[in-house]
């Protein structure tokens, strides 16, 4: 990875002001009819990136996309890609292709044809569409399969000829519509890897639209996260999952603990919070910007919180409370114990041991404690 | 086990029920397939077997006016007289002919028309905002709660010399004399093309609603302009569509008889109207029931063609 040209993954061009950014998103809504799909938007995407859309359903991912594409025009703001301005742009002159959530591919063509349709469009000559034609389905490997119809092939094979049909113009842009969405799960994290490998020889840049934050966080160099139109917080994947900007990001991404408490003891190196929801008090060990007796949330995540029988030591971070319920998923074992407070916490564990003669097991009085380091502040 | 216990609990009855079943070599597939079956062998074989019969004979001033096939002889046997005549002479004479073929031309012309119309029409419904949709079907359906007889005669006060159009266009000082539009092909094209369109638009429509939206924006984001995506993604796949709607316009314009005679002139030639003269004018039910013989086939040709090509289409899209 590192003897490799340096990608917008190790460049991390967005933490550069001066960096000039590919696709400009500026203050962009769109209407439909009275329901308002994507407000005031700004976003800036550079090239390179493999920047991931992130958001449940309804949240208006689909629809930036599609106005990236040109099929939706923006009711007010500016989209610019490369430095154009595509409000007028119809989508055959731009330079963006897209990846459809349903393939979309052309039932009455060959697997072939379908790849080669966009080559055709642009006015290739025959040599040029062959040779292009056969590179792709070799990057793809689906070299054997060229004369079939969609149809005959299964759903990763169609997955991989409506990646391949969408590379084959050469975009600068390419645009990915919950492009595993239809696959099983072992297929899906093989092609994850494949993507991001071939975004990575390509340099293409690469805007997906998912809602699974698990293949977010695998593929994206940075993430956006869209909640009812808008982005709320963007960053590289570890940023987003270990610092969440608010209670939505911290409880769409991934599971988390989420309590509420009170500040009372707040210093330039740490804060306390008394939290009811945990029984205890919450010792952070860094400044958190907020007003004594300020209302905040403290989301801790389920890894991060360990289980253990003695009492820790110190006056925070700790509370007592019986194990009611022990999954056993293989790589880790996930505990749900409940509270003295009343709450029930979710606490994950490793099973790094093939066997563990005292492990914590069903009804035990327990303590579970984290670090001071553990839980992220949130202040909305 | 569960169903030999349910078997016996249930009795004699359906025991008996099946047996009979199984003897007469009736599955539940077998009833379902053996209904329509039975009713084509009774409402369309045998009436055309009577046809046949009736081609094969000759024609004779009695009630009815043919002479019968069979007779039976003094001496016991029967005496089965055919004759070939009534077809040969569809050959002799060329009215037969000239009639068979300005029949298609004018089918296939108003087909092409119908088309040329219909398509249109039928992807503008289809691409209409949904709920309006079933309002815009309906426009296409409604003509059909009139009569056809009375929606023909009603082009013949459209189209006649002191018509709604020859008055308006005099009226508008455009012409001084009324054009001559009834009693012409062109009227005919006219009432054929009004007549079928629905049958055109309306399986058009049902292939055009299906085609997936996601198809076009592909083809335009694959840097094809609209009339490119038309002509390589949303006509191929209509084909099918275009080939049924084609065949429901074709094939009963050929035999219309209403419209020709209605808004048809003397030189207006089709089948259907020859037909009407030798049964009802001449009634030599032999020679008419030849002509009705022929004309099958000639439509059965054509149809057999298309149904080859529509199954390698399906065969292709596999």
């Amino acid at each position: 990875m590192d003897s490799k040209a340096p990608t917008a993954s190790t460049a991390r061009p967005w933490r550069d002001a001066s960096a000039k950014p590919f696709v400009r998103i500026r203050n962009v809504t769109k209407k439909f009819g009275e329901f308002t799909a994507v407000f005031n938007l700004s976003l800036d995407i550079y090239k390179g990136e493999l920047f991931c859309l992130l958001g449940g359903s309804g949240c208006g991912k689909t629809t930036l996309l599609r106005m990236l594409a040109g099929f939706e025009n923006a009711t007010s703001g500016v989209i610019e890609i490369d430095g154009q301005d595509m409000a007028r742009v119809p989508p055959y002159a731009r330079p963006v292709n897209m990846m459809f959530q349903s393939y979309a591919l052309f039932p009455h063509m060959s697997v072939e044809a379908n790849v080669a349709y966009g080559l055709k469009r642009a006015g290739k000559s025959k040599d040029e569409i062959e040779a292009r034609v056969a590179e792709l389905l070799k990057l793809v490997k689906l070299e054997q399969f060229r004369t079939r119809k969609p149809d005959q092939l299964s759903g990763g094979q169609r997955q991989r000829v409506a990646l391949a049909r969408s590379l084959a113009p050469g975009p600068k842009l390419l645009l990915l519509d919950e492009p595993l969405g239809a696959l099983d799960k072992k297929l899906r994290e093989e092609t994850q890897f494949e993507l991001v490998k071939i975004q990575e020889t390509l340099g293409v840049t690469f805007i997906v639209v998912t809602h699974d934050q698990e293949e977010a966080m695998s593929l994206a160099t940075r993430i956006g996260v869209m909640h009812e139109g808008e982005i709320v917080q963007i960053g590289e994947p570890r940023e987003v999952y270990e610092y969440p900007a608010s209670r939505y990001v911290a409880d769409f991404i991934g599971s988390v603990n989420m309590f509420e408490g009170v500040v009372v003891e707040d210093e330039v190196d740490h804060v306390r919070i008394r939290s009811r929801d945990a029984g205890c008090d919450i010792y952070v060990g860094h400044g958190v910007n907020c007003a004594p007796e300020q209302t905040l949330w403290c989301a801790i995540r389920p890894e991060k919180i360990r289980l253990q029988r003695e009492k820790p030591e110190g006056d925070a971070n700790f509370a007592r409370g019986t194990v009611e319920e022990i999954v056993y998923l293989g790589d880790m074992s996930v505990f749900q114990v409940h509270l003295e407070s009343g709450r029930r916490i979710r606490v994950t564990k490793a099973n790094a041991a093939r066997f563990e003669e005292d492990a914590i097991s069903w009804d035990e009085a327990v303590y579970a404690t984290w670090g001071p380091e553990a839980a992220a502040v949130l202040t909305t | 086990m569960s169903t030999s216990a349910t078997e016996t609990r249930d009795g004699g009855m359906r025991g008996a029920l099946n047996a009979l079943r199984h003897r007469l070599g009736l599955s539940g597939r077998g009833i379902v397939v053996a209904i329509p079956t039975l009713w084509l062998g009774l409402f369309f074989l045998i009436p055309f077997a009577v046809v046949c019969k009736i081609a094969l004979s000759s024609a004779a001033i009695a009630q009815p006016p043919y002479l019968p096939m069979l007779k039976a002889m003094a001496d016991g046997t029967v005496q089965i007289t055919l004759n070939f005549g009534n077809f040969l002479f569809l050959g002799q004479d060329d009215l037969y002919l000239k009639s068979y073929i300005s029949s298609i031309e004018i089918a296939v012309v108003s087909t092409i028309l119908c088309l040329l119309i219909g398509y249109p029409m039928a992807y503008a419904i289809a691409r209409a905002p949904e709920r309006r949709r079933n309002v815009l079907l309906m426009l296409v359906i409604l003509p059909f709660w009139t009569s056809f007889l009375l929606r023909v005669y009603a082009w013949i006060g459209i189209l006649k010399g002191n018509g709604i159009i020859n008055n308006a266009l005099m009226g508008l000082g455009i012409i001084h004399e009324p054009l001559v539009m009834l009693q012409t092909n062109f009227a005919v094209y006219v009432g054929i093309v009004y007549g079928y369109l629905p049958f055109m638009i309306l399986p058009l429509y049902a292939n055009l609603a299906k085609l997936d939206e996601n198809l076009l924006e592909a083809s335009a984001d694959l840097g094809a302009r609209p009339l490119t995506t038309f002509l390589t993604v949303t006509l191929p796949l209509s084909l099918p569509g275009i080939i049924a709607g084609s065949m429901l316009v074709l094939i009963p314009a050929v035999g219309e008889f209403v419209i020709p005679s209605l808004l048809g002139g003397p030189g207006t030639l089709m089948i259907g109207r020859v037909l009407w003269d030798e049964f009802f004018s001449n009634r030599d039910w032999p020679m008419a029931s030849s002509v009705a013989i022929a004309m099958l086939v000639f439509v059965v040709v054509p149809i057999l063609i298309l149904r080859s090509v529509e199954a390698g289409l399906v065969e292709r899209g596999k």
